[in-house]
Protein backbone atom coordinates (compact mmCIF):
# COMPACT_ATOMS: atom_id res chain seq x y z
CA UNK A 1 0.00 0.00 0.00
CA UNK A 2 1.64 3.29 -0.48
CA UNK A 3 2.57 5.84 2.12
CA UNK A 4 -0.51 8.47 1.04
CA UNK A 5 -2.88 5.75 1.49
CA UNK A 6 -5.51 6.44 4.31
CA UNK A 7 -6.79 3.59 6.34
CA UNK A 8 -10.68 3.66 7.10
CA UNK A 9 -12.71 1.29 9.53
CA UNK A 10 -15.26 -0.93 7.89
CA UNK A 11 -18.50 0.91 8.80
CA UNK A 12 -19.89 -2.69 10.17
CA UNK A 13 -17.32 -2.62 12.86
CA UNK A 14 -18.77 -1.31 16.42
CA UNK A 15 -16.21 -0.35 18.98
CA UNK A 16 -17.02 -1.54 22.80
CA UNK A 17 -15.08 0.64 25.19
CA UNK A 18 -14.27 -0.85 28.36
CA UNK A 19 -13.26 0.76 31.99
CA UNK A 20 -9.25 0.03 31.54
CA UNK A 21 -9.37 1.52 28.23
CA UNK A 22 -9.25 -1.86 26.39
CA UNK A 23 -11.74 -2.37 24.20
CA UNK A 24 -13.45 -4.88 22.24
CA UNK A 25 -14.29 -4.32 18.39
CA UNK A 26 -17.31 -6.86 17.10
CA UNK A 27 -17.87 -7.38 13.19
CA UNK A 28 -21.54 -7.36 12.75
CA UNK A 29 -21.25 -9.42 9.57
CA UNK A 30 -19.27 -12.47 10.99
CA UNK A 31 -20.06 -12.21 14.54
CA UNK A 32 -16.22 -12.21 15.06
CA UNK A 33 -14.84 -10.01 18.07
CA UNK A 34 -11.41 -8.79 18.81
CA UNK A 35 -9.83 -7.30 21.79
CA UNK A 36 -7.93 -4.04 21.96
CA UNK A 37 -4.91 -2.85 24.28
CA UNK A 38 -5.29 0.93 25.10
CA UNK A 39 -2.68 1.58 22.26
CA UNK A 40 -5.00 -0.24 19.28
CA UNK A 41 -7.97 1.37 20.42
CA UNK A 42 -5.96 4.99 19.89
CA UNK A 43 -4.87 3.43 16.36
CA UNK A 44 -8.75 2.84 15.38
CA UNK A 45 -10.12 5.85 16.35
CA UNK A 46 -7.37 7.54 13.97
CA UNK A 47 -8.43 5.63 11.32
CA UNK A 48 -10.59 8.06 9.88
CA UNK A 49 -9.94 8.02 5.90
CA UNK A 50 -8.03 11.49 6.78
CA UNK A 51 -4.70 10.14 8.33
CA UNK A 52 -2.01 8.43 6.55
CA UNK A 53 0.13 5.61 8.73
CA UNK A 54 2.94 7.90 9.58
CA UNK A 55 0.56 10.38 10.63
CA UNK A 56 -0.77 8.09 12.82
CA UNK A 57 2.64 7.34 14.51
CA UNK A 58 2.94 11.20 14.86
CA UNK A 59 -0.36 11.64 16.24
CA UNK A 60 0.88 8.54 18.79
CA UNK A 61 3.87 10.00 19.37
CA UNK A 62 2.27 13.17 20.88
CA UNK A 63 0.13 11.55 23.24
CA UNK A 64 1.90 8.28 23.72
CA UNK A 65 5.01 8.32 26.15
CA UNK A 66 7.98 5.80 25.13
CA UNK A 67 6.37 4.97 21.51
CA UNK A 68 9.44 2.72 20.01
CA UNK A 69 11.31 3.69 17.01
CA UNK A 70 10.30 0.41 15.38
CA UNK A 71 6.52 1.69 15.98
CA UNK A 72 5.58 2.76 11.92
CA UNK A 73 6.56 -0.66 11.19
CA UNK A 74 4.43 -2.66 14.48
CA UNK A 75 1.61 -0.07 13.12
CA UNK A 76 1.56 -1.38 9.69
CA UNK A 77 1.21 -4.86 10.61
CA UNK A 78 -1.70 -4.16 13.12
CA UNK A 79 -3.37 -2.58 10.02
CA UNK A 80 -2.67 -5.01 7.25
CA UNK A 81 -4.16 -7.50 10.70
CA UNK A 82 -7.08 -5.45 10.58
CA UNK A 83 -7.54 -5.03 6.84
CA UNK A 84 -6.97 -8.62 6.46
CA UNK A 85 -9.67 -10.13 9.22
CA UNK A 86 -12.16 -7.41 7.05
CA UNK A 87 -12.46 -5.05 9.63
CA UNK A 88 -10.77 -1.99 7.98
CA UNK A 89 -9.72 -1.13 4.39
CA UNK A 90 -8.46 1.81 2.40
CA UNK A 91 -10.09 4.69 0.96
CA UNK A 92 -10.76 3.47 -3.38
CA UNK A 93 -9.07 6.66 -4.72
CA UNK A 94 -11.06 8.56 -7.60
CA UNK A 95 -9.43 9.26 -11.10
CA UNK B 1 -22.00 -44.83 15.47
CA UNK B 2 -21.12 -42.31 12.84
CA UNK B 3 -17.29 -41.54 11.91
CA UNK B 4 -16.35 -38.45 10.03
CA UNK B 5 -13.14 -37.56 8.45
CA UNK B 6 -12.99 -33.88 9.43
CA UNK B 7 -13.46 -35.12 13.04
CA UNK B 8 -9.74 -36.65 13.02
CA UNK B 9 -8.52 -33.05 13.09
CA UNK B 10 -9.38 -33.09 16.73
CA UNK B 11 -6.55 -34.55 18.68
CA UNK B 12 -7.13 -36.11 22.18
CA UNK B 13 -4.73 -33.58 24.11
CA UNK B 14 -5.03 -34.33 27.65
CA UNK B 15 -6.77 -37.04 29.52
CA UNK B 16 -7.98 -36.49 32.78
CA UNK B 17 -7.82 -38.86 35.24
CA UNK B 18 -10.05 -39.36 38.69
CA UNK B 19 -7.88 -41.87 40.01
CA UNK B 20 -9.75 -42.56 42.97
CA UNK B 21 -13.83 -42.83 43.64
CA UNK B 22 -12.81 -42.53 47.45
CA UNK B 23 -11.69 -39.47 48.97
CA UNK B 24 -9.94 -38.82 52.23
CA UNK B 25 -11.53 -35.32 52.44
CA UNK B 26 -15.26 -34.34 52.86
CA UNK B 27 -15.37 -30.92 51.26
CA UNK B 28 -18.89 -29.61 51.27
CA UNK B 29 -18.97 -28.04 47.93
CA UNK B 30 -17.33 -31.01 45.95
CA UNK B 31 -18.81 -31.07 42.53
CA UNK B 32 -17.96 -34.90 41.99
CA UNK B 33 -19.77 -36.18 45.71
CA UNK B 34 -16.61 -39.03 46.17
CA UNK B 35 -17.26 -41.18 48.96
CA UNK B 36 -15.17 -40.66 52.26
CA UNK B 37 -12.23 -43.02 52.45
CA UNK B 38 -11.22 -43.35 56.34
CA UNK B 39 -8.92 -45.86 57.62
CA UNK B 40 -10.32 -49.44 56.32
CA UNK B 41 -12.70 -48.19 53.78
CA UNK B 42 -11.51 -48.76 49.94
CA UNK B 43 -13.54 -47.73 46.92
CA UNK B 44 -13.03 -48.42 43.36
CA UNK B 45 -9.60 -47.28 42.27
CA UNK B 46 -7.93 -47.00 38.39
CA UNK B 47 -6.59 -49.72 38.04
CA UNK B 48 -2.24 -49.28 36.75
CA UNK B 49 -2.56 -51.62 33.72
CA UNK B 50 -5.65 -49.81 32.37
CA UNK B 51 -3.70 -46.69 32.78
CA UNK B 52 -1.20 -47.62 31.16
CA UNK B 53 -3.42 -49.24 28.34
CA UNK B 54 -4.93 -46.06 28.16
CA UNK B 55 -1.88 -43.80 28.06
CA UNK B 56 -0.47 -46.73 25.18
CA UNK B 57 -3.56 -45.96 23.18
CA UNK B 58 -4.31 -42.04 23.87
CA UNK B 59 -1.06 -41.75 22.56
CA UNK B 60 -1.05 -42.20 18.76
CA UNK B 61 -4.45 -39.79 19.11
CA UNK B 62 -2.38 -37.05 20.19
CA UNK B 63 -1.55 -37.09 23.89
CA UNK B 64 0.90 -35.02 25.22
CA UNK B 65 -0.25 -34.27 28.94
CA UNK B 66 -2.04 -36.06 31.45
CA UNK B 67 -4.10 -34.75 34.58
CA UNK B 68 -4.20 -36.76 37.75
CA UNK B 69 -7.34 -35.53 40.20
CA UNK B 70 -9.97 -37.69 42.04
CA UNK B 71 -11.18 -38.15 44.64
CA UNK B 72 -7.73 -37.47 46.04
CA UNK B 73 -5.08 -38.85 43.85
CA UNK B 74 -2.56 -39.08 45.60
CA UNK B 75 -5.05 -41.78 47.68
CA UNK B 76 -4.47 -44.05 44.99
CA UNK B 77 -2.07 -46.87 46.33
CA UNK B 78 0.06 -47.42 43.34
CA UNK B 79 0.50 -43.41 42.37
CA UNK B 80 4.35 -43.61 42.52
CA UNK B 81 4.13 -46.28 39.57
CA UNK B 82 1.45 -44.28 37.96
CA UNK B 83 3.60 -40.78 38.21
CA UNK B 84 6.65 -43.51 36.95
CA UNK B 85 4.67 -43.74 34.19
CA UNK B 86 3.82 -40.67 33.39
CA UNK B 87 7.42 -39.69 33.42
CA UNK B 88 8.98 -42.38 30.70
CA UNK B 89 6.04 -41.44 28.59
CA UNK B 90 7.65 -37.93 29.14
CA UNK B 91 4.09 -36.38 29.10
CA UNK B 92 3.40 -33.09 30.93
CA UNK B 93 1.86 -33.36 34.39
CA UNK B 94 -1.16 -31.65 36.21
CA UNK B 95 -2.07 -32.88 39.53
CA UNK B 96 -4.88 -31.71 41.61
CA UNK B 97 -4.84 -32.42 44.99
CA UNK B 98 -5.65 -31.31 48.23
CA UNK B 99 -2.21 -32.10 49.74
CA UNK B 100 -2.76 -33.66 52.39
CA UNK B 101 -0.82 -36.71 51.66
CA UNK B 102 1.98 -34.71 49.66
CA UNK B 103 5.08 -36.76 51.64
CA UNK B 104 8.51 -34.73 50.17
CA UNK B 105 9.01 -38.23 48.28
CA UNK B 106 6.00 -38.19 47.02
CA UNK B 107 6.38 -34.51 45.65
CA UNK B 108 9.79 -35.09 44.52
CA UNK B 109 8.19 -38.20 42.71
CA UNK B 110 6.01 -35.35 40.73
CA UNK B 111 8.79 -33.18 40.24
CA UNK B 112 10.62 -35.81 38.14
CA UNK B 113 7.71 -35.28 35.72
CA UNK B 114 7.59 -32.88 32.92
CA UNK B 115 6.45 -29.46 32.81
CA UNK B 116 4.38 -30.23 36.22
CA UNK B 117 1.97 -27.70 37.69
CA UNK B 118 0.37 -29.07 40.73
CA UNK B 119 -2.71 -27.20 43.00
CA UNK B 120 -3.28 -27.63 46.19
CA UNK B 121 -6.90 -26.87 47.83
CA UNK B 122 -6.66 -24.33 50.81
CA UNK B 123 -9.88 -23.03 51.53
CA UNK B 124 -9.14 -20.56 54.81
CA UNK B 125 -6.33 -19.27 56.61
CA UNK B 126 -6.76 -21.16 59.12
CA UNK B 127 -7.52 -24.45 60.48
CA UNK B 128 -11.13 -23.80 61.88
CA UNK B 129 -11.87 -22.12 58.28
CA UNK B 130 -10.67 -25.05 55.90
CA UNK B 131 -11.57 -27.53 57.96
CA UNK B 132 -15.19 -26.72 58.21
CA UNK B 133 -14.86 -26.72 54.31
CA UNK B 134 -13.10 -29.90 54.17
CA UNK B 135 -15.30 -31.72 56.45
CA UNK B 136 -11.78 -33.50 58.23
CA UNK B 137 -10.03 -32.34 61.67
CA UNK B 138 -6.41 -32.02 60.95
CA UNK B 139 -6.16 -31.54 56.86
CA UNK B 140 -5.64 -27.95 57.27
CA UNK B 141 -2.26 -28.55 59.17
CA UNK B 142 -1.77 -31.62 57.01
CA UNK B 143 -2.24 -29.65 53.81
CA UNK B 144 0.49 -26.82 54.60
CA UNK B 145 2.55 -29.62 55.21
CA UNK B 146 1.97 -30.89 51.44
CA UNK B 147 2.93 -27.10 50.07
CA UNK B 148 6.20 -27.06 52.01
CA UNK B 149 6.77 -30.14 50.56
CA UNK B 150 6.15 -29.58 46.95
CA UNK B 151 8.09 -26.20 47.48
CA UNK B 152 11.08 -28.32 48.54
CA UNK B 153 10.82 -30.49 45.96
CA UNK B 154 11.17 -27.31 43.73
CA UNK B 155 7.13 -26.25 43.00
CA UNK B 156 5.95 -22.92 43.16
CA UNK B 157 2.44 -24.74 43.52
CA UNK B 158 -0.77 -23.29 43.06
CA UNK B 159 -2.93 -22.77 46.01
CA UNK B 160 -6.63 -22.60 45.37
CA UNK B 161 -9.48 -21.36 47.11
CA UNK B 162 -13.12 -22.18 46.72
CA UNK B 163 -15.06 -18.96 47.44
CA UNK B 164 -17.87 -19.05 49.79
CA UNK B 165 -20.00 -16.91 52.53
CA UNK B 166 -18.06 -18.39 55.29
CA UNK B 167 -14.28 -18.16 53.92
CA UNK B 168 -15.09 -14.37 51.75
CA UNK B 169 -13.35 -12.71 54.41
CA UNK B 170 -10.40 -14.49 54.30
CA UNK B 171 -9.21 -13.91 50.70
CA UNK B 172 -6.56 -11.26 51.24
CA UNK B 173 -5.07 -13.77 54.29
CA UNK B 174 -4.98 -16.97 51.99
CA UNK B 175 -2.51 -15.04 49.31
CA UNK B 176 -0.64 -13.98 52.45
CA UNK B 177 -0.08 -17.23 53.94
CA UNK B 178 0.70 -18.37 50.30
CA UNK B 179 3.04 -15.77 49.34
CA UNK B 180 4.72 -17.14 52.81
CA UNK B 181 4.40 -20.82 51.91
CA UNK B 182 6.54 -20.22 48.54
CA UNK B 183 3.43 -20.60 46.22
CA UNK B 184 3.77 -19.38 42.90
CA UNK B 185 0.27 -18.63 42.68
CA UNK B 186 -3.32 -18.38 43.79
CA UNK B 187 -6.85 -19.34 42.29
CA UNK B 188 -10.27 -18.57 43.61
CA UNK B 189 -13.10 -20.31 42.25
CA UNK B 190 -16.64 -19.88 42.47
CA UNK B 191 -18.96 -22.81 43.85
CA UNK B 192 -20.58 -24.64 40.99
CA UNK B 193 -24.26 -25.29 41.66
CA UNK B 194 -23.18 -29.46 41.11
CA UNK B 195 -23.81 -31.91 43.92
CA UNK B 196 -23.06 -31.11 46.65
CA UNK B 197 -22.09 -27.50 45.35
CA UNK B 198 -25.55 -27.17 44.62
CA UNK B 199 -26.87 -27.78 48.38
CA UNK B 200 -24.90 -25.19 49.23
CA UNK B 201 -26.32 -22.90 46.85
CA UNK B 202 -29.65 -23.95 48.07
CA UNK B 203 -29.23 -23.60 51.46
CA UNK B 204 -27.54 -19.71 50.76
CA UNK B 205 -23.73 -20.62 51.91
CA UNK B 206 -22.69 -19.70 48.51
CA UNK B 207 -21.93 -15.88 47.39
CA UNK B 208 -24.53 -14.16 44.93
CA UNK B 209 -23.59 -13.53 41.79
CA UNK B 210 -23.48 -9.62 42.64
CA UNK B 211 -21.26 -10.25 45.64
CA UNK B 212 -18.81 -12.41 43.26
CA UNK B 213 -18.55 -9.69 40.77
CA UNK B 214 -18.09 -7.35 43.07
CA UNK B 215 -14.89 -9.89 44.99
CA UNK B 216 -13.81 -10.49 41.39
CA UNK B 217 -13.20 -6.64 40.50
CA UNK B 218 -11.46 -6.04 44.15
CA UNK B 219 -9.27 -9.60 43.20
CA UNK B 220 -8.20 -8.66 40.10
CA UNK B 221 -7.62 -4.67 40.98
CA UNK B 222 -6.48 -3.64 44.36
CA UNK B 223 -5.25 -7.30 46.21
CA UNK B 224 -4.08 -8.64 42.66
CA UNK B 225 -1.56 -5.14 42.75
CA UNK B 226 -0.34 -5.75 46.09
CA UNK B 227 1.37 -9.41 45.52
CA UNK B 228 3.78 -10.48 43.33
CA UNK B 229 1.97 -13.60 43.03
CA UNK B 230 0.13 -14.55 40.02
CA UNK B 231 -3.90 -14.19 40.79
CA UNK B 232 -6.48 -15.70 38.73
CA UNK B 233 -10.29 -15.30 40.01
CA UNK B 234 -12.02 -17.42 37.88
CA UNK B 235 -15.08 -15.99 37.13
CA UNK B 236 -16.45 -16.44 33.02
CA UNK B 237 -14.32 -14.62 30.54
CA UNK B 238 -17.44 -11.78 29.96
CA UNK B 239 -16.10 -10.38 33.46
CA UNK B 240 -12.40 -10.27 33.12
CA UNK B 241 -11.00 -7.27 32.28
CA UNK B 242 -9.22 -7.60 28.93
CA UNK B 243 -5.87 -6.49 29.95
CA UNK B 244 -5.95 -9.20 32.71
CA UNK B 245 -6.05 -11.76 29.81
CA UNK B 246 -3.94 -10.56 27.12
CA UNK B 247 -2.05 -7.76 28.42
CA UNK B 248 1.53 -7.47 29.24
CA UNK B 249 1.01 -9.12 32.37
CA UNK B 250 -2.05 -10.88 31.69
CA UNK B 251 -2.76 -14.55 32.95
CA UNK B 252 -4.13 -15.59 29.63
CA UNK B 253 -7.88 -17.13 29.39
CA UNK B 254 -7.60 -20.39 31.44
CA UNK B 255 -9.80 -22.07 29.09
CA UNK B 256 -11.53 -24.82 29.13
CA UNK B 257 -9.87 -27.32 26.67
CA UNK B 258 -13.08 -29.55 25.75
CA UNK B 259 -12.75 -30.66 22.37
CA UNK B 260 -9.02 -31.81 23.41
CA UNK B 261 -9.45 -33.79 26.49
CA UNK B 262 -10.98 -36.83 28.31
CA UNK B 263 -12.04 -38.29 31.56
CA UNK B 264 -11.34 -41.54 32.73
CA UNK B 265 -13.41 -42.67 35.98
CA UNK B 266 -11.86 -44.64 38.88
CA UNK B 267 -14.00 -47.10 37.99
CA UNK B 268 -12.55 -47.39 34.43
CA UNK B 269 -14.97 -45.55 32.40
CA UNK B 270 -14.55 -42.65 29.59
CA UNK B 271 -16.36 -39.24 30.11
CA UNK B 272 -16.84 -35.71 28.99
CA UNK B 273 -15.03 -34.93 32.39
CA UNK B 274 -15.39 -36.39 36.14
CA UNK B 275 -19.18 -34.77 35.79
CA UNK B 276 -19.56 -38.85 34.42
CA UNK B 277 -19.09 -39.40 38.52
CA UNK B 278 -22.77 -37.94 38.52
CA UNK B 279 -24.17 -37.65 35.14
CA UNK B 280 -24.49 -40.84 33.74
CA UNK B 281 -25.81 -39.45 30.09
CA UNK B 282 -21.99 -37.75 29.88
CA UNK B 283 -20.34 -41.92 30.11
CA UNK B 284 -18.97 -42.77 26.97
CA UNK B 285 -17.77 -46.31 27.39
CA UNK B 286 -15.56 -48.36 29.31
CA UNK B 287 -12.03 -48.94 28.88
CA UNK B 288 -11.88 -52.56 29.30
CA UNK B 289 -13.96 -53.03 26.67
CA UNK B 290 -14.08 -49.57 24.12
CA UNK B 291 -11.28 -48.51 21.92
CA UNK B 292 -10.15 -45.17 23.30
CA UNK B 293 -9.86 -44.33 19.51
CA UNK B 294 -13.67 -45.44 18.75
CA UNK B 295 -14.65 -43.34 22.01
CA UNK B 296 -12.59 -40.70 21.14
CA UNK B 297 -13.93 -40.34 17.58
CA UNK B 298 -17.68 -42.09 17.41
CA UNK B 299 -18.88 -40.71 20.52
CA UNK B 300 -22.19 -38.76 19.76
CA UNK B 301 -22.13 -36.27 22.51
CA UNK B 302 -18.02 -35.73 21.70
CA UNK B 303 -18.83 -35.36 18.04
CA UNK B 304 -21.83 -32.79 18.68
CA UNK B 305 -19.70 -30.58 21.01
CA UNK B 306 -17.08 -30.08 18.68
CA UNK B 307 -19.37 -29.49 15.87
CA UNK B 308 -21.58 -26.94 18.15
CA UNK B 309 -19.07 -24.82 19.72
CA UNK B 310 -19.49 -21.96 19.75
CA UNK B 311 -22.33 -21.18 17.47
CA UNK B 312 -25.07 -23.49 19.12
CA UNK B 313 -24.96 -22.15 22.69
CA UNK B 314 -28.06 -21.07 23.74
CA UNK B 315 -28.65 -17.67 26.20
CA UNK B 316 -26.67 -15.32 27.12
CA UNK B 317 -24.03 -17.41 25.72
CA UNK B 318 -25.73 -17.13 22.64
CA UNK B 319 -25.01 -13.15 22.76
CA UNK B 320 -22.02 -12.96 24.24
CA UNK B 321 -18.71 -11.68 22.54
CA UNK B 322 -16.31 -13.91 24.78
CA UNK B 323 -18.30 -17.29 23.54
CA UNK B 324 -15.03 -18.05 20.94
CA UNK B 325 -13.41 -18.26 23.43
CA UNK B 326 -15.28 -19.24 26.24
CA UNK B 327 -16.98 -21.79 24.57
CA UNK B 328 -19.71 -21.63 26.96
CA UNK B 329 -17.05 -21.57 30.58
CA UNK B 330 -17.95 -25.39 31.65
CA UNK B 331 -19.98 -27.79 29.22
CA UNK B 332 -20.39 -30.49 31.91
CA UNK B 333 -22.15 -27.49 34.39
CA UNK B 334 -24.38 -26.82 31.70
CA UNK B 335 -25.17 -29.69 31.16
CA UNK B 336 -26.05 -30.40 35.09
CA UNK B 337 -27.80 -27.07 35.06
CA UNK B 338 -29.95 -27.08 31.70
CA UNK B 339 -30.10 -30.94 30.98
CA UNK B 340 -28.62 -30.10 27.56
CA UNK B 341 -25.35 -29.70 26.12
CA UNK B 342 -26.26 -26.40 24.49
CA UNK B 343 -27.81 -24.61 27.84
CA UNK B 344 -26.27 -21.56 28.98
CA UNK B 345 -23.17 -21.10 31.49
CA UNK B 346 -25.62 -20.91 34.93
CA UNK B 347 -23.61 -17.48 36.36
CA UNK B 348 -23.94 -15.59 32.74
CA UNK B 349 -27.48 -16.48 32.41
CA UNK B 350 -28.11 -15.16 36.17
CA UNK B 351 -26.10 -12.01 35.67
CA UNK B 352 -27.79 -11.33 32.25
CA UNK B 353 -31.18 -12.01 33.96
CA UNK B 354 -30.25 -9.48 37.36
CA UNK B 355 -28.72 -7.05 34.82
CA UNK B 356 -25.33 -7.49 35.98
CA UNK B 357 -23.51 -9.04 32.64
CA UNK B 358 -20.94 -6.76 31.27
CA UNK B 359 -23.16 -4.81 28.54
CA UNK B 360 -19.64 -4.12 26.37
CA UNK B 361 -19.71 -8.17 25.87
CA UNK B 362 -23.26 -8.62 24.85
CA UNK B 363 -23.62 -8.40 21.09
CA UNK B 364 -24.30 -5.19 20.30
CA UNK B 365 -28.02 -5.04 17.96
CA UNK B 366 -27.23 -3.84 14.73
Amino acid sequence: MPDTAKPIPNSLVVLREEFDDWAILFDSATGNAFGLNPVGVFVWKCLDGNRTIKEIVNELRENCEGVPEEAEGHLREFIQDLVEQGLAGYETQKD
Amino acid sequence: MPEDNKNHKYHLNQLYFYLTEGCNLRCRHCWIMPKYQADGHTYPLLHLDLFRSIIEQAKSLGLSGVKLTGGEPLLHPQIHEILELIRVEDLRLTVETNGVLCTLDLAQKIAACKNTFVSVSLDGADAETHEWVRGVPGCFKAALEGIRNLVEAGFRPQVIMALMRRNKGQVEAVVRLAERLGAGSVKFNIVQPTARGERMHESGETLTIEELAELGRWIETTLSASTTLRIVYDHPLAFRPLGKMFGDSGDGCELCGIVGILGVLANGSYALCGIGEIVPDLVFGHAQKDRLKDVWFKTPVLLEVREGLPHRLEGICNNCLMKGLCLGSCIAQNYYSGKKIWAPFWYCEEAYNQGLFPETRIRPNI
